[in-house]
């Protein structure tokens, strides 16, 4: 990676408003694509796995239901009808925007996940916030300054290497078991939500610490920096204003890995510290082949992962309009 | 068929003895026995474990409604201490000699918290939302699977026709998930809405549901009709009731503990010991009705087919050792497939123990002579071995592994395929296992029924519980003859009969008896414990200052 500063000098290409537009819409189109993909694939393998999913909806444990009410059910979710009819169905209502009804909360997709999405959203952007902030401080203060670079660099990659549920459980018989300071689950207050921003943000912020160091002693080593210090500034003002600043667009870039990190260990911390939220509904949805749900869940989280990769896109052509004409 | 005779006056009897003795069915949750005078006020913060996602009582199968019932809504009849139905909103019955017709007198003067009136109508509309298939009812619909129909004798007289005899009806009306709901409610939502807002004629209201989060109940101001068993009447003492949805149970411990919460619903066996030694805190291990933790054999197939071979599986069952471990100390070892508090229970019939030299003897007896590299026992070239499918979770109990270390013992080989609930579940209509795990619990003998009745096999037509296939005739027999009378003496003869019977058949290996446990603070005075679910009912139940 290159950082913008070693390629400045360069002749700037200004895009024009079409090539921005063009490449916008080639990635509209992927991102339907991954759509379209993500509920295919899902729909194959929950159909594929075994498991009657109308038993599972009305006749689990300590139930006893008669056959008609098993047919009932049947009929009701569909699952009477061939499967390519259920699987045009589905996309053909997907295209409505209708992800379908809950088997088992018997409310529509959209309606469970609209309820559940704050407590994960508010997770995760602690999460994200906790991480960008721990990943920056490690970094410009330990890029270049043995002993304490190996120490951290060492710390981090054991937390990157650490199962996010391993970390979660470390910190509940830390802070809450141990010294007893923090509530041990639950969706109540801020004090609440400590040790799961943690658990979610460790893993990633260690992997961002990793790269944005190694970004920023890239940049400390270029003339600038150099021509910066003869000015006579302090090193702090050198790392945080002009260094910083250029290794940061690395953090633009890594916001894929950000996002996917976070959805996937929401589904593992909230599980852990029993919070609702989006993770937990997964959890049951696919224990309880709760098909509309998980598929529901997944096209969310794909279209989640597709806008926030576009909307990187749209600022990259801002930052660094050579991608365009590229 | 014998001649079924009026219950009433006997109904009479009972309910006037149990008002009699000190602890007619219900009793003061105070450990000494010493209650203060209530004080009115107060929210009780309750935390359960799971939420069921629907609160409809006839539309769900979770135990929770073995609590909501009593907080939102109130039955037919409740339970004496023997076990028998004693007057709720039917204050008295009569049942036909052919034990097919039931004629209810209603309790006047008892309203819906919407309004509506409480009558015969009301009745015929809750047994039809029970049974409509668009109800989906997993558990009240089948309790009173041979209702046919009623006729409305007057306005507070009905009278119900089943297509076959059937006396536990009465007795199952007594459970949470058939507790009476509004007809206005039921005639005028989807089955999806009621989910969200059931209306009963309970001591309490549903006044919000956020799901997988919480439930607020609210005091119904006018409420007067509790079962005479309660021995209290008018309205509730506390203000409200706030449910929080606390899915681990390390933290509903803690919690508890901490006294974020003044009761919570079903207890952590693991936790149990540390309740019961916290001054502050109440415990309670109540054992319940039904059919104990039992391993079930598949006798339809090949190994269990043969007794020998079930028997001799049995008797290499360390029971003991294996409660010692799940259970905490706090499960009884299971005498025989009833569980000791169930009305005609035979402490006579006793399930023959743990035994590894006769497990050894009877597979050698029964050809399963050789052995192959690992030590299990062969046939003909074949191994001696059984599917034992076990639903994944964060948290198998050990049973499995020690039940497959025992049998290893003697030779026999158990495969624990450890798999997703709907795949174990969609095994389990099917048929294909050799073990199965379960409990089954409800408030009559007639659980043998439901158990091990050859009606009961899950086939292509139905769906049934008797998960071991087991198929006896005379078992058959006298559990119909079981559903046709109120006599005591006969009846505690049949279900004897069937005990033993079923003691020398062994469909399964019974393990321990199924009790209930939750605890509360002693801050909450006056819990009832309900005679059909062992569970804590707060309608008089009150916070100290």
């Amino acid at each position: 990676m290159t950082a913008l500063g070693t390629t400045g000098t360069r002749l700037a290409v200004r895009p024009t408003a079409v090539a921005i537009a063009k490449r916008i819409g080639v990635r509209l189109i992927a991102g339907v694509g991954v759509l379209w993909g993500a509920a295919t694939l899902s729909f194959i393998a929950l159909h594929v796995t075994a498991g009657d999913a109308a038993l599972s909806t009305v006749a689990g444990q300590g139930a006893n239901p008669t056959k008609e009410v098993l047919d009932q059910v049947r009929r009701d979710l569909g699952l009477d009808q061939p499967l390519y009819h259920q699987y045009l169905d589905y996309l053909g209502r997907l295209l409505h925007g209708d992800l379908g009804r809950s088997y088992q909360q018997r409310i529509s997709v959209s309606q469970a996940i609209g309820e559940q999405l704050g407590q994960t959203v508010q997770l995760a952007v602690a999460a994200a916030v906790v991480a960008v902030l721990l990943a920056i401080a490690a970094a410009v203060l330990t890029a270049r300054r043995r002993p304490w670079r190996s120490i951290a660099s060492g710390v981090e990659l054991t937390l990157s290497a650490t199962p996010t549920f391993v970390i979660g459980i470390v910190l509940l018989i830390v802070f809450s078991f141990t010294l007893k300071v923090l509530p041990v689950s639950g969706n109540d207050g801020p004090r609440a939500l400590i040790l799961p921003t943690l658990t979610l943000a460790l893993p990633i912020g260690a992997v961002l610490a990793q790269v944005l160091r190694s970004e920023l002693e890239e940049v400390l080593e270029q003339p600038f920096i150099l021509t910066a210090r003869t000015r006579g500034m302090r090193d702090t003002v050198v790392r945080v204003r002009h260094a910083l600043r250029h290794a940061l667009v690395q953090i633009v870039t890594m916001s894929g890995f950000v996002v996917g990190g976070l959805l996937g260990g929401a589904v593992i911390t909230e599980t852990l510290f029993v919070r609702q939220g989006v993770g937990q509904l997964m959890l049951s949805a696919v224990t309880t082949k709760d098909i509309p749900m998980v598929l529901g869940l997944v096209v969310f989280a794909a279209f989640v992962y597709v806008l926030v990769n576009l909307l990187v896109d749209i600022a990259y052509t801002l930052i660094d309009p050579r991608l365009v004409t590229r | 068929m014998s001649p079924s005779r009026t219950l009433r006056s006997l109904v009479a009897t009972l309910a006037g003895l149990s008002l009699l003795t000190a602890c007619g069915g219900a009793r003061a949750g105070t450990a000494d026995g010493v209650s203060a005078e209530p004080a009115r006020g107060g929210t009780l913060n309750l935390s359960m474990s799971l939420d069921p996602l629907c609160l409809d009582p006839h539309a769900i199968s979770s135990d929770v409604e073995q609590i909501f019932g009593h907080i939102l809504t109130d039955n037919l009849v409740y339970l004496d201490d023997k076990g028998d139905p004693s007057p709720w909103l039917a204050t008295s019955w009569e049942i036909s000699p052919d034990a097919k017709t039931y004629t209810f007198h209603l309790r006047e003067g008892v309203t819906f918290s919407d309004g509506a009136v409480f009558d015969a109508q009301a009745v015929v509309t809750n047994f039809e939302h029970m049974l409509d298939p668009a109800t989906r009812s997993p558990l009240a619909g089948p309790y009173i699977a041979p209702y046919e129909d009623s006729k409305i004798i007057d306005d507070y007289t009905l009278e119900v026709h089943l297509s076959r005899p059937y006396v536990p009806f009465l007795t199952v009306l007594a459970q949470g998930w058939l507790g009476m709901e509004s007809p206005k409610a039921i005639k005028e939502s989807t089955p999806a809405q009621l989910c969200e807002h059931p209306v009963g004629s309970g001591p309490f209201v549903l006044t919000g549901y956020t799901k997988n989060q919480s439930v607020t109940f609210a005091r119904r101001a006018d409420y007067n009709w509790p079962p005479d068993l309660y021995k209290r009447g008018g309205p509730a003492y506390l203000d409200g009731i706030k449910v929080d949805w606390v899915g681990q149970d390390a933290v509903r411990f803690n919690s508890l503990v901490s006294g974020q919460y003044q009761a919570t619903g079903y207890l952590p066996a693991q936790n149990a010991q540390a309740v019961k030694s916290n001054p502050a805190l109440e415990y309670h291990n109540n054992n319940r009705i039904g059919w104990p933790f039992t391993l079930d054999f598949n006798v339809s197939r090949a190994p269990f087919d043969d007794i020998d071979v079930r028997r001799a599986f049995a008797a290499s069952v360390n029971v003991p050792a294996i409660i010692q471990t799940i259970g905490f100390g706090q499960r009884q070892p299971a005498t025989g497939f009833l569980d000791r508090v169930t009305q005609y229970y035979d402490p006579n019939v006793k399930f023959p123990g743990y035994d590894p030299a006769k497990a050894n003897q009877l597979l050698d007896q029964a050809g399963w002579t050789g052995r192959d590299a690992d030590g299990y026992r062969t046939k003909d070239g074949k191994v001696l071995e059984a599917q034992s499918p076990v639903t994944q979770t964060a948290t198998v109990s050990p049973v499995y592994n020690l039940i497959q270390a025992q049998a290893k013992a003697v030779g026999f080989k158990v495969n624990v395929n450890l798999l997703p609930l709907t795949q174990v579940t969609t095994l389990r209509y099917a048929g294909d296992y050799d073990l199965l795990s379960g409990v089954w619990h409800t408030n009559t003998p007639d659980v043998l029924y439901i158990k091990y009745a050859t009606e009961s096999i899950p086939n292509d037509k139905r769906l049934g519980q008797n998960l071991s296939h087991l198929s006896d005739q005379q078992i058959d027999t006298w559990l119909e003859q079981a559903r046709q009378t109120t006599d005591a003496a006969k009846l505690r003869d049949l279900y004897g009969k069937v005990q033993q019977r079923l003691v020398d058949l062994v469909p399964g290996v019974p393990i321990y008896d199924n009790s209930v446990l939750w605890a509360t603070s002693r801050k909450l005075q006056g819990v009832i414990t309900d005679t059909s679910h062992a569970t804590p009912v707060f309608t008089y139940a009150w916070l100290t200052k």
